[in-house]
């Protein structure tokens, strides 16, 4: 079991120094096509699944805030010349804005309901800012570059790939330290049984719509970072299809837990990225891992891994209590 | 005179034409055991929602604590200090024992909104494993409450509502389920509450009901038919046609 226990730990600690040094081993088409875009979709899926696993609530605006952001963030930095960070984090601001208000209206239902409301909130937003010249229309927003400070994204992503990677880590321990105050104790209470919560005194609109103005505000700053990695962005980056695919990434990682958020956007950022060049029906081959992991695991693949954790460890206590019966017996004072 | 606890005036509730509560007058002094008997279907536990603010009534006016509470949320008047069980437990099954108490009286001292833990949390989860001990919780605090047995969610169900330290206290058949020892220690425990909590409580073991309550409502069809003392009620002859389904005009 310690032998295990320890190979684990050095599974751990080699991703762990391959994502840190993933620009010093990799060539840059590593870091810009599938590193930043898997942590910008992890972003942006880890604000689904914080809301989903702690709150109960599975939201489809979630791109559409992203939208908020980015397209504000570049319009503010291109056509005003507002400086880059400072566009970025009006941006964000005006995502979690954006969130109390999409919060507290689809607040008060769940479930199916709840969906619904906040995929005709997405759209509304795609559809708001396709029509509006100043974010560009389906053409999108070009030239939208980082603070200079970061470097160029797309032939020197060194220097931003360690700031998105450094925001990532921030945001998912801030979740995991969130959910255990009693802000996040509450929020959980209220995903298990919202009218317990409310006859205990709590306003149960009130946490949700806070937890999605906070949900908001992360999904923001993927839409920001996503301007600047992409140095685009466009309506189009909002659209159904990119809000399916920040679902996917969720559920394929794994609804249940913070981390299937990256498992996720990684294994649909690769796959997107090399899946067409195996099949031109690259899309029917991802509806059907999507079918499989939703029926075999519902904990997606954050699930299996766990599973599979869980299978070695009880085969391997088990091997060791014979052993120990043995080792007991032999031990005992002959008479 | 001490001020009503509860104060019920002319309530009604209909669902979809269906009366469940109607024209009810009620009062419960503080300190006061009262109990709230009737077959299934007489509108005691529409009652228990209406007074906990889970249903808004059709007519009629709420007074908790000396205050109009009609149009007040369930939330708010949890946080006047009402705490209820419902028939059914509903404890919080993804947290465990030790974090369903803490959410309780979390609840209960409003506050709920912070982003930091601090010297209150720890003075709530000290609470907690208090009304843990005091239910018989105290070895299952790590333990899922899913996981925990029919009796054990309903201990717990009673310890969510003790531990916020409510002033009124409604308890929907909390011995329903139970086992008959798990009865007896049920209503010690109900018999050993502080005076400064008031009880409301729907029970259809009337061993349990009667042992505890000093006062009790018999309810039929929506209408309060009957007050009185426990004697009293074992002694009239309508309680006991009600129960037994016969015919009897209210």
């Amino acid at each position: 079991m310690r032998a295990y226990t320890t190979a684990r730990w050095i599974v751990l600690a080699v991703i762990g120094i391959m994502v840190t040094l993933l620009p010093e081993l990799s060539p840059t088409y590593v870091s810009s096509s599938i590193a930043l875009p898997t942590l910008t979709t992890g972003l942006c899926a880890i604000s689904l699944t914080f809301l989903s696993t702690y709150g109960g609530l599975v939201s489809l605006a979630q791109t559409g805030l992203f939208g908020v952001a980015g397209l504000l963030a570049a319009s503010l930095a291109v056509e005003s010349h507002v400086d880059p960070a400072l566009a970025g984090l009006i941006g964000i601001a005006a995502a979690a804005t954006a969130g109390l208000l999409f919060g507290a209206l689809a607040s008060s239902s769940t479930g199916t309901y709840f969906l619904m409301i906040t995929l005709a909130l997405g759209e509304i937003s795609y559809y708001l800012f396709s029509a509006v010249p100043a974010f560009g229309l389906h053409e999108g927003i070009n030239a939208v570059f980082p603070p200079s400070w970061l470097g160029d994204p797309v032939r020197h992503p060194t220097a931003i790939y360690y700031f998105i990677l450094l925001v990532a880590v921030g945001f998912h321990l801030l979740l995991r330290y969130l959910v255990r105050t009693p802000f996040g104790m509450a929020l959980q209470g209220v995903r298990d049984d919202p009218e317990r919560m409310t006859a205990l005194g709590y306003n149960v609109r009130v946490h949700r719509t806070l937890a999605f103005a906070l949900a908001a505000a992360i999904a923001g700053t993927a839409g920001v970072l996503a301007a600047w990695t992409n140095t685009r962005i466009s309506a189009d980056s909002i659209s159904l299809g990119v809000t399916i695919g920040v679902l996917e990434a969720a559920v394929i990682g794994g609804m249940y837990s913070l981390e299937g958020a990256w498992i996720g956007a990684f294994t649909l950022t690769v796959l997107s990225i090399y899946g067409p060049a195996f099949t031109d029906r690259y899309a029917t081959v991802l509806g059907i891992l999507f079918l499989a992991i939703v029926l075999v695991s519902p904990g997606g693949l954050t699930g299996v891994l766990t599973s599979i954790d869980r299978r070695v460890r009880h085969a391997l206590s088990n091997q060791q209590l014979p052993a120990l019966a043995d080792r007991g017996a032999s031990e005992q004072p002959r008479g | 005179m001490n001020e009503s606890i509860v104060r019920l005036r002319n309530l009604s509730k209909s669902f979809a034409g269906v009366d469940a509560v109607q024209a009810v007058e009620m009062e419960v002094t503080p300190g006061e055991r009262r109990a709230v008997l009737g077959p299934n279907g007489a509108g005691k536990t529409t009652l228990f929602n209406l007074i906990a603010g889970a249903e808004r009534p059709t007519a009629g006016a709420i007074e908790l604590f000396g205050r109009d509470v009609t149009n007040l949320p369930a939330w708010q008047r949890a946080r006047l200090g009402l705490a209820r069980t419902f028939q059914t437990s509903r404890v919080l099954p993804g947290l465990s024992v030790e974090d369903n108490l803490y959410v309780a009286a979390l609840g209960a001292d409003g506050g709920h909104l912070r982003f930091v833990a601090n010297r209150r949390d720890a003075r709530l989860r000290s609470r907690a494993r208090g009304a843990a001990e005091r239910v018989g919780l105290a070895d299952r605090l790590r333990s899922s409450a899913r996981d925990l047995s029919h009796g054990e969610q309903r201990q717990l169900e009673l310890g969510i509502a003790m531990v916020a330290e409510p002033r009124l206290l409604l308890l929907d058949e909390p011995a329903a389920g139970l086992s008959r020892a798990e009865r007896q220690l049920l209503t010690q425990l109900l018999l050993s509450l502080d005076r400064d909590v008031t009880v409301m409580l729907i029970e259809h073991d009337m061993d349990v009901a009667l042992t505890i309550a000093e006062r009790v409502t018999i309810m039929h069809y929506g209408r309060v038919v009957l007050e009185g003392t426990p004697a009293e009620i074992r002694a009239d002859q309508r309680v006991h046609d009600i129960y037994l389904g016969r015919t009897y005009a209210v």
